[in-house]
């Protein structure tokens, strides 16, 4: 057996067995680069800019006036160009409940609740699982960069059918090429975020030698590592706090005017309370690791981080893969060729299907109630997202937990919807895509109904190209959804009536 | 600035992908000489490096990399996606970037 054909049998089915859970890693990879324009169109509230005189005691005295438990630690963010309010969350101590608050500079009260566009980002890296989640997109992630070299090594032609797509050919074929074309071109861009997503979290893929060298105590690895300050607690009650504001504007002088970014209060109901402070500047790929650490009461500067050059490479990898630098051209590169990598896995088990159309081998029910189930299931339930951000009533309790219902239950009835019509591949495509263009065709018109300033006529004429946009790209996708979905069925062939010679059916093996 | 460094890459790819005897046949209906080959890769290679210093001089040299690098991979599907179903486009598409580019860069966006 030579080294192509054993990988050929792992990039099968090493490429085959995760794509539906990198399908859905990668799509709501590709939604949250732009998590924080999708943050602001599902809060109405952010649509039209505010001046504010909300500062940060504001929101620190919030927090010690409605949170009753005692806090573990606190941590705001001021206003932004992307994400232009103050933000809140929070970790109680003994029970480790997390809040999160966004502010209306308006009122200065909570705006109605809703996951936000970070929802796609928990997504992303957790499937909204936890540690488990965690764990499993890493083990995804690793079979990525498996199926991605192993797929170099199967490409027969990787140069000569670089541009190579022939759409009318049959269907295997079409769909190999397809699955080249965009595997093939965009291979630097899945090679990276592969690889620096997993690198994201190596420290809890790969503890042992963390464990052994710092004893088992992995705080205090990251306390070296990142050259961060950490005060133990004493136990005693707290003193009279310094304002923020005057720590801020020390910060700002130390740093000749940078912008502030996430400000960090530890403990704060305990004598040891610290307030770190650390630098905002997209400026860079990866973000400056200088925070600078106050005691909560004295304002004294009691340590100024100073990241090792090792942490330092590792936050440009993970700087590489989130992509918060270079403004909005890079996010909407990376969100192109996320959508080729979305492409490239659909495309692919497109070619392990038409493969093995002509045997009736009981698997391919399978992978076609999976492919509608999760290829139009999470496009779908990410729409009915949306859909339930506008319609449930602002008052309404627990209301980001109920859009992520909405979510879970519209996933849950395409995905029913698919294993039921797993023999009408296309009867299947056509009905999931109808929804579809219905789905994302309809919210820029619910947007017009329910949001005054949201809607496309009220962004463009503000020239509010970021809100615009998401509608905008809905309104596209819906048009291509529809376009499909009716346009007149086509007759193809077969992959068993190829009366092809052998020799060349087996350099479509992929 | 950024639109004109796109416009030099999907050129730089049309180049690439026109020096190819299959993708030659399929625009201008022969295979390219020997000659014509390598002054299409020669311009190819011209039209990198102009795409990754424009990119590179407006954003710094590690952002501008990143951006040069992302905008030549989605250029590259560009012309794969309109080779295969706008054939006859592909060339002129290349045209109307570059003037677009052109125009965005003289007026300074």
């Amino acid at each position: 057996m030579t080294l192509r054909q054993s990988m050929a049998g792992l990039h099968t089915w090493g490429g085959l067995l995760p794509s539906w859970l990198l399908f859905v890693i990668i799509f709501a990879g590709t939604l949250a680069c732009f998590d924080k324009e999708l943050e602001r169109w599902m809060r109405p509230a952010l649509h039209t800019p505010a001046a504010t005189a909300m500062t940060a005691t504001d929101v620190g005295n919030w927090v010690q006036a409605n949170v009753q438990a005692p806090l573990h630690a606190y941590w705001l963010h001021g206003p932004t160009e992307r994400e232009p309010y103050w933000r809140l969350g929070w970790e109680e101590d003994e029970s480790g409940t997390r809040g999160r608050v966004a502010f209306d500079l308006r009122t200065g009260r909570p705006m109605p609740e809703t996951v936000g566009g970070e929802f796609f980002f928990t997504l992303h890296y957790n499937l909204q699982a936890g540690t488990a989640g965690m764990y499993i997109v890493g083990l995804a992630g690793m079979f990525m960069l498996v199926a991605l070299v192993s797929g170099i090594i199967v490409h027969r032609r990787i140069f000569k059918d670089f541009f190579t797509l022939r759409p009318q050919a049959n269907g295997q074929r079409a769909w190999l090429d397809a699955h080249n074309l965009f595997g093939v071109i965009g291979l630097p861009f899945h090679l990276i975020l592969a690889y620096t997503g997993v690198a994201v979290f190596v420290a809890s893929y790969m503890p042992a030698g963390a464990m052994v060298a710092y004893g088992g105590d992995p705080l205090a690895f990251y306390e070296e590592v990142q050259g961060g300050y950490h005060r133990n607690e004493l136990n005693q009650p707290p003193g009279q706090f310094a304002p923020l504001e005057t720590l801020l504007t020390d910060a700002r002088e130390r740093w000749d005017g940078a912008e502030i970014g996430w400000i960090i209060v530890e403990h704060p109901s305990d004598a040891s309370a610290v307030v770190s402070v650390r630098r905002f500047d997209p400026s860079r790929i990866g973000s400056p690791q200088d925070a600078l650490s106050y005691d909560a009461f004295t304002g004294e500067l009691l340590h100024q981080q100073q990241a090792p050059a090792g942490y330092r490479a590792y936050i440009w990898l993970v700087g590489l893969h989130m992509a918060q630098f270079g403004g909005h051209i890079v996010r909407l590169l990376y969100g192109l060729l996320g959508l080729a990598g979305c492409a490239m896995l659909i495309a692919g088990t497109g070619v392990w299907l038409r493969k093995r159309e002509g045997r009736q081998i009981r698997g391919i029910e399978i992978v076609r109630a999976l492919n509608g189930a999760v290829f139009f299931g999470m496009p779908i339930a990410s729409l009915a997202l949306l859909w339930a951000n506008r319609l449930l009533p602002d008052t309404l309790a627990e209301r980001g937990a109920a859009e992520a219902w909405c979510f879970s239950l519209a996933w849950l009835a395409v995905a029913v919807f698919a294993y039921l019509s797993r023999r009408q591949p296309l009867g299947l495509s056509r009905r999931l895509s109808a929804l579809l263009a219905i789905l994302a065709l309809g919210l820029p018109l619910l947007n017009g109904l329910t949001t005054p300033e949201g809607h496309l006529l009220a962004s463009l004429a503000r020239g509010d190209l970021m809100l615009a946009g998401i509608d905008a790209v809905l309104l596209l996708v819906g048009s291509l959804c529809a376009w499909y979905s009716l346009r007149s069925p086509q007759t193809k062939k077969p992959a068993r009536e190829d009366t092809r010679p052998a020799a060349r059916q087996q350099e479509l093996a992929p | 600035m950024i639109l004109f460094a796109f416009a030099l890459a999907y050129l730089a790819m049309l180049a690439l992908c026109l020096a190819m005897a299959r993708h030659h046949r399929a625009v201008f209906n022969t295979a390219p000489t020997p000659r014509r080959q390598r002054w299409l890769r020669a311009t190819a290679s011209g039209l990198l490096l102009g795409a990754a210093l424009l990119n590179t001089a407006s954003s710094g040299l590690a952002i501008g990399l990143v951006i040069a690098l992302t905008q030549l991979m989605f250029a590259g599907v560009t012309v794969g996606l309109t080779l295969a179903w706008r054939q006859r486009w592909v060339v002129p598409l290349g045209a109307l970037l570059g003037v677009i580019g052109m125009l965005s860069a003289i007026s300074g966006g």
